[in-house]
């Protein structure tokens, strides 16, 4: 709730950033806290908003005007248990969330946003360094079980709430580690796996049990999860990429965004061989010395940038197939909608030495004679027509020897877990839900894999919401666990 | 009147009806000042439905719809919400939080803070700039709420508002509301339309206010001569206690005639014996005296414009004018200027939201000089609780007893001694005054011991106030220095 006047008399201070030059030497987070006192004066800046719409902009409904003011008052243990009455991994959100709450914020018709991003961070690991983060396992067990397959931020997130109600809960996790995408899609630079280890080992125990090198539907039979389980959950993400049909795609050196961050945070953890998220071996992919062009300007696009930057690239160009974007907020992109991709926005790994262009389109894919890549032909595109249409004359090449596809994910893979269970789907390819119930009784589904791909904060949100609706099939009634605010229709 | 939507605002509404007010309004409890303490936004009230239901079906039962315009408001926002209104019988609306969103009020609830970050509410010149309402927002969203009660209308097929107000037969709950506090829900008596006939069901009749029988119009006659050329009268009158706002249309007709401050002192003196009833010479200008031998009820002084009033019990009674109330509630309530002098005991909430008119009385009940602002008050005898509560301005003078200390509100004002040359004179002309006009036993005995008698007085000072005046005088001097 913050000071009266702190909006007035405090400018935004978010964390800052260590030197481009000194951060690309390593895989380290290179995030700078702000100072105690600063801290204080960012939760003063919050203004007790009658009607907060940070709660409704942020997808879990966190409770920001309250650990605002906790952080205002000093009063660091309140603020924890504020903030993970809402979210399950405050440490994973604080870090790598673009904080659709900050432009939710009320003050940012006028001022630039309070620093919620950075007050959360700095709440969560000030409790981690205080010991505040214990294991409480549930007071009682219910007796029932329920299998999650995925441990990313979804499948985690409904394994903690299930849990925390007291069912017994396993996850299945096809690859080496828990983690899902936070563990193989985010680079180290951006989230610590060590920051996603010490919070699967508080959830071990609590006494949820992984078993990782499980894929569901391949090394684990799905009447295992039939037979053995009171529920499932669903949770296996929207892991197949779009891919780039353009001549010469099956050059050597083209490849989809997360076979090569995977395969780096494999590198980067130590973990044995050169490895996808799927846990296949796979030929290595390095930028090393190489001119890397990074197709598709988004989060993904942006992880590809970095590592690549860290793994010494010659050069890394980014293009995109939308023209650039506007700098601020249009009408189009009003407060208090988070504008995403619709407003131009720099990401650190940008910043460290990439350049970027837009409104190109991609035409083939040229290789030597042995087959390797050595550029794309493209072409601009003139979007005044609210369409793309190629500008004559314009085309050129870009020399590249190693091109990455980031370009979106289309849906989860169908074959295997999700033909043998027969859940309906939508027209995307996602599973189908009704309160996050599938179409067979007792399974569930939650994030990328129910939704479409989305972000890590929605992940959390989904898995929370599938918790819940577990919960109450499991026990036959309303479920006690945490609600999202709803209003009277919704109960 | 506004009445808040509660169990039995039908009868308070039947009350004020019969007692010629022109408009009732239900006040729901879902709108309402960002200013209000969150307590009262979340947990005071009900909704406007029920009161307006309740409320018109009585006016209809009883008869005395017609002749009144119902009025609701509470958060109402939409074309449907209008149209329900009008159905359970309000023929006009209050819109307010909705045309302040459209000016860009975002529901900060900050109204009281002066830290309004979108500059609606706040007296702040940094944050007043961020202010980007502008006129034709408001404009547009009227006509769109207008445009959108029309297709609630043609969808009903009503053609006219007046059709529409009473109609609750043409309301039905929403089917399939499965919620469990919705189970125990009756609708039926919030619905049920009374077809009384003749009755009407919204207002066609204007209220008989009897302004033709008023006692001013006599006033008037007498004060044929002052209204054509400011020549002086006087005159004696009989009061009874059905002679409401006496002296009031003489004064509107004064300042009509001649403006605010023509008339000099006592141009008009009247000479009452009886009663005065409610509201006696509010609004009263200067010019016009008006002594009353006898008593007053509420509301004496009312808007106090520059007028004076002398008050004092019938000259045979033998009680003690100190002990015995003379006029009742709220006297003097918002009174500007002018002097009055009340020979007896007043009422509660005496001099509430006085801001320049100078009072002298023996006594007076809880909540004197509330929210006062200016003027001056002296008062030679007990005071109730709760005195100079939010008291941002004036002076008041209290004749010191054992309770006084105790029965002032600290938390705007300071008690101190009567010692400065001015107060003393002032004070002194005011007592004087006060046993001129009335012969207060009291004031001579004072005026007797005088000197003596000043050390007896207290001096009741906003804090606030006193800086204000300490800083305006140090401003003065130093311009006066310099020139």
């Amino acid at each position: 709730m913050g000071k009266d006047t702190g909006f007035k008399e405090f400018p935004r201070k978010a964390f800052g950033y260590k030197p481009a030059e000194e951060r690309v030497k390593s895989y380290e987070e290179f995030v700078v806290p702000p100072s105690e006192k600063e801290l204080g004066e960012q939760g003063a800046r919050c203004m007790n908003c009658g009607v907060p719409f940070c709660h409704s902009g942020c997808p879990l409904g966190n409770i920001i005007p309250d650990f605002n003011d906790h952080v205002y008052r000093g009063k660091w243990g309140r603020a924890y248990e504020s903030l993970r009455s809402t979210n399950n991994f405050p440490e994973v959100t604080g870090r790598i969330c673009p904080a659709p709450c900050e432009s939710a914020c009320v003050l940012g018709i006028t001022h630039p946003p309070v620093a919620i991003k950075t007050i959360e961070l700095a709440v969560i690991e000030r409790a981690w360094k205080d010991g505040a983060v214990v294991a409480r396992p549930p007071r009682e067990r219910t007796g029932m079980r329920v299998a999650v397959v995925g441990s990313g931020p979804a499948g985690l997130a409904a394994a903690d709430q299930l849990n925390d109600a007291g069912h017994t809960v396993v996850v299945y996790e096809r690859a080496e580690k828990v983690g899902g995408l936070m563990r193989y899609g985010i680079p180290d630079f951006k989230l610590p796996k060590d920051v996603v280890q010490r919070r699967v080992d508080i959830m071990a125990a609590e006494g949820v049990e992984f078993r990782t090198n499980a894929h569901v539907g391949a090394n684990v039979p799905v009447s295992e999860l039939r037979n053995g389980y009171d529920a499932v959950v669903l949770a296996g993400g929207s892991t197949l990429p779009r891919d780039l049909i353009l001549p010469g795609r099956e050059g050597a050196g083209v490849h989809p965004a997360m076979e090569f961050l995977s395969q780096n945070n494999h590198r980067v953890s130590g973990l044995p061989g050169l490895r996808n998220q799927r846990g296949d071996e796979i030929a290595e992919i390095l930028a090393t010395g190489k001119n890397v062009l990074v197709i598709g300007g988004g989060d993904t696009g942006s992880d590809c940038v970095g590592t690549s930057i860290r793994q010494k690239a010659k050069s890394v160009l980014q293009i995109e197939l939308l023209p650039k974007p506007p700098d601020g907020r249009t009408d189009r992109t009003p407060w208090p909608t988070h504008p995403g991709p619709a407003m131009l926005s720099t990401s650190s790994s940008q910043a460290e030495g990439c350049t970027r262009d837009w409104s190109v389109g991609s035409k083939e894919i040229l290789r030597d004679a042995g087959g390797k890549v050595v550029g794309v032909r493209a072409v601009r595109l003139d979007w005044s027509a609210g369409k793309p249409v190629e500008i004559e004359g314009s085309e050129y090449v870009i020399p590249a020897e190693l091109v990455l596809l980031a370009m979106g994910f289309l849906s989860p893979e169908q074959k295997g877990l999700l033909e043998e269970l027969g859940v309906e789907k939508d027209e995307r390819g996602n599973v189908k839900t009704q309160n996050y119930a599938t179409s067979v009784p007792g399974i569930f589904s939650a994030g990328d894999m129910r939704r479409g791909q989305s972000l890590v904060v929605w992940a959390i949100s989904e898995g929370r919401e599938a918790a819940r609706s577990v919960d109450a099939y499991l026990r036959g009634s309303r479920s006690l666990l945490a609600a999202k605010s709803g209003s009277l229709c919704q109960a | 009147m506004k009445l808040v939507a509660e169990v039995g605002v039908g009868t308070v509404a039947a009350g004020v009806a019969k007692a010629h007010s022109d408009v009732i309004l239900i006040s729901g409890h879902d709108g309402g000042t960002g200013a209000s303490p969150q307590t009262s936004i979340k947990h005071a009230g009900l909704p406007w439905e029920l009161g307006l239901a309740e409320a018109h079906q009585v006016l209809v039962r009883n008869g005395l719809r017609d002749r009144v315009v119902l009025q609701t408001d509470g958060m109402l926002r939409t074309g449907r919400d209008i149209a329900i209104a009008a159905m359970l019988g309000a023929e006009e609306w209050g819109v307010a939080t909705a045309a302040l969103v459209v000016m860009g009020c975002i529901m900060m609830r900050k109204c009281h803070l002066n830290t309004c970050p979108v500059g609606v509410a706040t007296q702040d010149p940094e944050l007043r700039k961020e202010f980007k309402g502008r006129p034709e927002h408001v404009e547009t969203f009227f006509r769109f709420l207008a445009q959108d009660l029309r297709e609630q209308m043609a969808a009903l097929g009503f053609r006219t508002v007046d059709e529409m107000v009473g109609r609750a037969d043409r309301l039905a709950p929403r089917k399939g509301i499965t919620h469990w506090k919705a189970r125990t829900l009756k609708l039926e008596n919030l619905l049920h339309r009374l077809d009384v006939g003749s009755h009407g069901q919204f207002c066609c009749t204007a209220q008989d206010h009897g302004l033709d029988t008023a006692l001013d119009n006599e006033l008037l006659k007498m004060a044929a001569s002052t209204l054509r050329d400011k020549s002086p009268m006087q005159a004696e009158i009989r009061l009874r206690n059905v002679n409401r706002t006496v002296g009031t249309i003489l004064s509107s007709e004064i300042t009509r005639r001649f403006g605010p401050d023509a008339l000099p002192e006592d141009t008009v003196r009247i000479k009452a014996t009886g009663t005065a009833g409610q509201s006696f010479m509010a609004f009263g200008v200067q010019g016009v005296t008006m002594e009353i031998e006898g008593e007053a009820n509420d509301y004496f002084g009312k808007g106090l414009s520059g007028g004076k009033l002398i008050l004092y019990p019938p000259k045979a009674s033998t009680f003690d004018p100190v002990d015995n109330v003379i006029v009742g509630n709220v006297s003097f309530y918002g009174a500007t200027s002018g002097e009055a002098y009340i020979m007896g005991k007043a009422g509660e909430r005496f001099c509430v939201r006085n801001s320049g008119a100078k009072v002298v009385v023996e006594s007076v009940g809880d909540h004197g000089c509330e929210y006062m602002t200016g003027g001056r008050v002296v008062i030679l005898g007990d005071i109730g609780r709760n005195f100079a509560a939010g008291m941002s301005g004036g002076v008041a003078y209290l004749l010191e007893n054992d309770k006084t200390r105790s029965r002032v509100n600290p938390a705007m004002v300071a008690l101190e001694e009567v010692v400065d040359a001015e107060d003393l004179i002032e004070l002194k002309e005011l007592i004087e005054r006060h046993a001129e006009y009335t012969g207060s036993k009291r004031a001579l005995d004072l005026l007797a011991r005088w000197p003596e008698a000043a050390k007896s007085f207290v001096k009741v000072m906003p804090v606030d106030y006193k800086r204000a005046l300490r800083e305006q005088a140090a401003a003065v001097a130093a311009v006066g220095g310099r020139s």
